[in-house]
C-alpha cells in the first residue's frame, strides 16, 4: 500500500515569485519610431533548463528562427538540507481559526461567521534553495543597465512569499544574492564569439513542510490546570476520569454557567443568581435580569446548526445529559433544549401528581378530591401516631388517619393514603418525575433534589456545534 | 656549346607573380567570377552603415558623454561608444545587396542553451569574389554586415499560419582573403567571410524591425480576395472582404489599415518568452496578490472591554443599534475592536475592516459616529483605518500591504524611489522632476529635465 499522495507545488511557488521579482526590468533599445527619444524593452525572464522539446516549439522547430536578447532565465542549481536552521522536528503547532461565512453564489464572504477549525502544522524541514540568473545581454551597455537596476533590489536580500495564506508559516523567505560573474566571456575573446552572460547566484532558505491536520473547532474546552496526579504521574492522572473530576479545576470560557428550565437553557454569566437552587424541588424561574444572548455566546466557538448542535450537561455521577439545541425565535436568550431521552435518568419510582405540602394543602383543599392511585411527594410531615387528632383532610375510611413525614410519597387507593416511599427507609438513587411540572426528581437518600434539570457551572456543560 | 644555342639575354626569367594587376590577373579574374556566377548561389546582403546619428538619448537630452559622440553623418568609420568600444544601434541601407557566394554545406548540431536554439557548428564560411564584391558592394564585406541566405529559407515553420516562409540570417564576424583565391599570380580574387547566426538584438534591430510581409503594392485595378494585404506609401492595408477593382484604398468598407508584425516578431523568440514570463507573472499574481498576508477570509469575534464576547452575527451599524450583551454597550458590541488573533506581520492591512464590515473611507472623520464605526482615512500615508469606541478615533491598522511587481503598483519603499513620476515646483525653472540621479542631481540641464 502505497503512502497517499501529496504535492502542494511548495518548491514550484517559489520559483513563480522569483521570476516575479526580476521581471519588468527595462532596457534601452535603440529609439522610438519618429523620435529622439529611446526606445525601452522588456526583459523577459523565463526558466533555462527547457526541455529540448519546448525549446523547439518556441523556436518553430526552425533553424531560421532568432534567439532574441536580452533575456533572463533561471534555474536551480541546489537544493541542500540547511542543518543551522533545523528545529524541534516533532513539534506541531496548532492554531485556531474562524472563517467568514463564505457565499457561494456571489463568491464573497460575508461579515457572520462561518466555520471555526484548529489547524495542526508539523515542523517544516529547512532546506536552501540554489538559484543561478543567467542574464544574456548583446552588449556590454545593456548588461550595466540591467544590473543597475536589479542589484539595488538585493541589501542584501530581499523578502519573498510564496503564498499570502497567513496559516502558512513557510510562506515567507528571502532571496540573498550570493555572487555576481560579469561575464561568462574569457577576456581577450580570441576568435571565438561566444554570447555573453552575467550570472548571479542566489540562495533562498526555504521550509518543505508536510500537509497540515484541519480539525472542527466546535467543543467547549475544559481548561485543565493540574498536570500531574498526587503521585506525579502524568499518564494516569490524563486518562483517569476520577481525576478530572476530583483534582482537577474545570473552566468554561468566561465561566459562563447554564441553567435548564423545562425545555430552555439559559445561559448566564458566573454572578447571576437563579432563584431557585438544585436542591429546591420548584423550578427556576427565568433570569430576567440577564441579556446575555446565546448568538454571542456561540459565535465564540463556531456557529449553531439547529437540531444538530448539542449542549451535554454533566452529571454528579460523570454521566451526561445530551439535548440537541435550536435559538429560541422569540429570545435569543434562550435555547430550546430537545433532550435525548436516552441519555436521561430512568424513573424508578412511578410518576407523582404533585409536590405538596400536607399542612397547607389537601384534597379537597388546593388539591384535587382524592382518587384512586393519586401520588403526591410531601415536604413536610403530617399526622402522629400518638396523636389522637390527625388531621381529617388526609384521614382515610375507617377514619384511617395519614402518619408521613416530609419526602415520603403518598398513594390514594383502597379509599385511604399509603406511604409507598419511606424516605427513612430508602437508600439514595431513586428517579421519579413530577407530571405536573414535568420536573424529575432524585433521591439522595436524604433529600429530594432535581435530577438534571437546573443549574450547571461553568465546566460542567459543553456545546457541540 | 650549350650556350650558344640558349640566348640568355632575351629570354625572361620564368616567373607567375605579378606584382601588378596584368592581364594574366584579368583573365583569370574573369574566369574566377564566372565560376561564381555560374556555381555560386545568390546572398542577400543588408549592408552596415554606421551607428545611428544623433547619438544616444542621453546625447540628445542634454547630457552629453564625451565616449558617446553625436554623428551627424552616417559612416562605418564611426563608433558608438568609445569607452566600451560598442555599435549598438546600428544602421543597415534598406537596400539589399545581391552578390554570388560560394559556402561548403554541413551538418549541423542543435545547441539547446537556456537562451535557446543555437545550431553548433552553423558558421558558414563564404566565398565572395572580391571584385565584383566591390564593384557591387562598394566596400569589402566585413564584420556586422548581414547576410540572407536564400537557399536555407525555412517554408515549412511549426506555426503554418506565418504569413511567409522564414528566411535564415547570418552575420559577418570576420572577413579576410580567401586562402584558396590567390591565383598563380599569387594576386587575390576572393573573400572570405566568416558568418554565424544572426540573434535578434538591438545591433540589428533596424533589419528585424522590417515588416514581415509579402511587399505587394496596391493597384486600383487589381481584384484582391479578403485577407489580402497590400502597400500604399508606408501604410500597409489589408482586405476586409473580396475587393473587386477599382475600390479606393481609402473605404473602409473593403480596407482597414494593417500593422504588420516584424522580423523580430515572428522570427525571433521575444515575443514567445515575453508571453511566457506573462504566464508566470499571472500565476505569481494569483498566489501573492498582495504582500503580507490575507486575513479576510478569518471571522474576529467582537469582545467586550473584559473580554466577553460581544454581540456581532446580524448586528448592523445603526445609530439605534442597541442589541448588545447586556444593553449597557451600545454600540460597542457590534464590530470588533482590533484584528484579534489575525494581528501579526503585514497582515489586516488591505482597506478591508474586521470581518468585512461596513468602512467609510475619506479625509476627515464624519460628524456624529456611532460606537464601533469605521472609518478608513485616505489622508495617511499609508491609509490608516480608525475605529470609533465611543469616545475616540482608535487606530485599527494601516494600510501597508502592496502589489509585489515591479511597477508603479509596487508600494514598497524601493519602489517610492525608483517609480516615482512625481514633480517639484521651483521658481525659476517651471516643474522638476522628484526623480532624480544622484550624479545629476540638482543639475540645470537645457530641457528643464532635471
Amino acid at each position: 500500500m502505497a503512502q497517499q499522495f501529496f504535492y502542494d507545488e511548495q518548491i514550484r511557488r517559489f520559483l513563480l515569485q522569483f521570476t516575479r521579482i526580476v521581471s519588468n526590468f527595462q532596457i534601452e533599445y535603440g529609439r522610438e519610431a519618429n523620435s529622439d527619444q529611446a526606445a525601452l524593452l522588456r526583459v523577459p525572464v523565463r526558466y533555462g533548463d527547457a526541455s529540448r522539446n519546448a525549446q523547439t516549439i518556441i523556436q518553430e522547430n526552425s533553424a531560421s528562427s532568432m534567439p532574441s536578447t536580452p533575456l533572463m532565465t533561471f534555474y536551480v542549481s541546489s537544493l541542500d538540507y540547511d542543518r543551522p536552521r533545523m528545529q524541534e522536528p516533532y513539534f506541531v503547532s496548532k492554531v485556531n481559526v474562524r472563517q467568514r461565512t463564505y457565499d457561494q453564489d456571489a463568491e464573497t464572504y460575508e461579515t457572520t461567521q462561518g466555520n471555526a477549525f484548529t489547524i495542526e502544522r508539523l515542523m517544516p524541514v529547512p532546506y536552501k534553495l540554489g538559484i543561478t540568473l543567467d542574464i544574456w545581454t548583446s552588449n556590454t551597455n545593456q548588461k550595466m543597465q540591467l544590473l543597475e537596476q536589479m542589484l539595488t533590489l538585493f541589501n542584501p536580500s530581499l523578502e519573498v512569499q510564496s503564498t499570502d495564506n497567513y496559516i502558512d508559516w513557510t510562506s515567507l523567505s528571502i532571496v540573498e544574492l550570493d555572487s555576481v560573474q560579469w561575464t561568462s566571456r574569457t577576456i581577450p575573446m580570441g576568435t571565438e564569439n561566444p554570447i555573453d552572460i552575467a550570472t548571479l547566484k542566489f540562495s533562498l532558505p526555504i521550509w518543505i513542510s508536510s500537509p497540515a491536520k484541519v480539525k472542527k473547532l466546535g467543543v467547549v474546552e475544559r481548561v485543565i490546570a493540574s498536570m500531574y496526579d498526587a503521585q506525579g504521574d502524568l499518564q494516569d492522572a490524563v486518562t483517569n476520569n476520577d481525576l478530572l473530576l476530583g483534582t482537577r479545576v474545570k473552566v468554561t470560557p468566561y465561566n459562563y454557567k447554564v441553567v435548564l428550565i423545562g425545555n430552555k437553557l439559559q445561559c448566564l454569566q458566573g454572578p447571576a443568581i437563579v432563584d431557585q437552587p438544585n436542591s429546591s424541588l420548584i423550578a427556576p424561574d427565568l433570569v430576567e435580569n440577564s441579556n446575555l444572548q446565546w448568538p454571542a455566546v456561540v459565535s465564540v466557538y463556531g456557529v449553531l446548526r439547529p437540531g444538530i448542535s448539542q449542549i451535554r450537561l454533566e452529571q454528579p455521577d460523570g454521566t451526561e445529559v445530551i439535548g440537541t439545541i435550536a435559538l429560541d425565535p422569540n429570545d435569543e436568550r434562550f435555547m430550546l433544549f430537545d433532550v435525548d431521552p436516552d441519555t436521561v435518568p430512568q424513573n424508578t419510582l412511578a410518576a407523582i401528581d404533585a409536590v405538596i405540602n400536607p399542612q397547607t394543602s389537601a384534597p379537597q383543599d388546593g388539591l384535587d378530591s382524592a382518587i384512586e392511585g393519586q401520588r403526591y411527594l410531601l415536604t413536610e410531615p403530617t399526622g402522629n401516631l400518638d396523636n389522637q387528632y390527625n388531621p381529617t383532610a388526609w384521614v382515610g375510611a375507617n377514619g384511617r388517619p395519614l402518619v408521613a413525614e416530609a419526602n415520603d410519597i403518598i398513594e390514594y387507593s383502597d379509599n385511604y393514603w399509603h406511604i409507598v416511599f419511606n424516605a427513612d427507609t430508602m437508600p439514595g438513587g431513586q428517579y421519579v418525575t413530577n407530571i405536573t411540572t414535568g420536573l424529575q426528581y432524585y433521591w439522595t437518600g436524604e433529600m429530594w433534589i432535581k435530577s438534571y434539570q437546573g443549574i450547571y457551572p461553568g465546566g460542567e456543560w459543553s456545546i457541540v456545534l | 656549346m650549350v650556350n650558344r644555342y640558349i640566348n640568355t639575354n632575351t629570354m625572361p626569367r620564368l616567373s607567375l607573380y605579378r606584382p601588378n594587376r596584368t592581364r594574366d590577373y584579368q583573365f583569370l579574374d574573369r574566369t574566377i567570377s564566372e565560376m561564381y556566377t555560374v556555381g555560386g548561389l545568390d546572398l542577400y546582403i543588408h549592408k552596415y552603415m554606421g551607428p545611428q546619428t544623433g547619438g544616444e538619448d542621453s546625447a540628445l537630452s542634454g547630457n552629453a558623454d564625451a565616449t558617446q559622440p553625436v554623428y551627424e553623418t552616417l559612416s562605418p568609420l564611426n563608433i558608438q561608444d568609445l569607452l566600451l568600444l560598442e555599435n549598438r544601434d546600428r544602421v543597415y541601407d534598406p537596400d539589399v545587396y545581391v552578390m554570388r557566394g560560394v559556402y561548403n554545406t554541413q551538418d549541423v548540431d542543435f545547441d539547446l542553451t537556456q537562451f535557446g536554439l543555437f545550431l553548433n557548428n552553423d558558421t558558414l564560411f563564404i566565398t565572395f569574389h572580391y571584385n565584383d564584391m566591390i564593384d557591387t558592394f562598394g566596400r569589402k564585406l566585413m564584420s556586422g554586415d548581414v547576410i540572407e541566405v536564400p537557399n536555407l529559407k525555412d517554408y515549412n515553420p511549426l506555426n503554418s499560419s506565418l504569413p511567409a516562409a522564414l528566411p535564415k540570417y547570418y552575420v559577418i564576424q570576420d572577413a579576410a582573403y580567401a586562402s584558396e583565391g590567390f591565383s598563380v599570380t599569387w594576386l587575390p580574387h576572393l573573400w572570405r567571410v566568416k558568418a554565424t547566426p544572426l540573434t535578434d538584438a538591438q545591433e540589428y534591430n533596424s533589419i528585424t524591425n522590417k515588416p514581415f510581409v509579402s511587399e505587394q503594392i496596391w493597384d486600383n485595378g487589381n481584384y484582391y480576395p479578403a485577407g489580402s494585404i497590400v502597400n500604399y506609401g508606408d501604410t500597409y492595408y489589408q482586405a476586409q472582404i473580396n475587393t473587386p477593382a477599382n475600390i479606393d484604398i481609402n473605404n473602409t468598407t473593403y480596407w482597414q489599415e494593417y500593422t504588420p508584425p516584424t522580423i523580430s516578431d515572428v522570427q525571433g523568440t521575444r515575443d514567445k518568452d515575453t508571453e511566457i514570463n506573462d504566464a508566470i507573472l499571472t500565476q505569481a499574481d494569483v498566489e501573492v496578490p498582495l504582500s503580507g498576508y490575507d486575513t479576510t477570509k478569518f471571522y474576529i469575534v467582537p469582545t467586550l472591554l473584559d473580554g466577553q464576547p460581544a454581540l456581532a452575527e446580524g448586528a448592523s451599524l445603526t445609530a439605534d443599534q442597541t442589541t448588545t450583551v447586556d444593553g449597557t454597550q451600545g454600540g460597542q458590541s457590534t464590530s470588533p475592536r482590533a484584528e484579534g488573533y489575525t494581528l501579526g506581520y503585514l497582515t489586516g492591512s488591505d482597506e478591508i475592516t474586521p470581518n468585512g464590515l461596513p468602512v467609510t473611507p475619506g479625509v476627515a472623520f464624519p460628524p456624529n459616529p456611532v460606537v464601533g464605526q469605521y472609518v478608513l482615512r485616505l489622508d495617511y500615508k499609508p491609509n490608516r483605518l480608525f475605529r470609533y469606541d465611543g469616545v475616540r478615533w482608535v487606530k485599527i491598522e494601516d494600510q501597508v500591504r502592496t502589489d509585489l511587481n515591479n511597477g508603479p503598483a509596487n508600494k514598497t519603499l524601493r519602489s517610492s524611489f525608483v517609480n516615482n513620476t512625481a514633480t517639484v515646483n521651483t521658481t525659476d525653472r517651471g516643474p522638476i522632476p522628484s526623480r532624480q540621479s544622484l550624479s545629476e542631481l540638482l543639475k540645470p540641464r537645457a530641457d528643464n529635465g532635471g
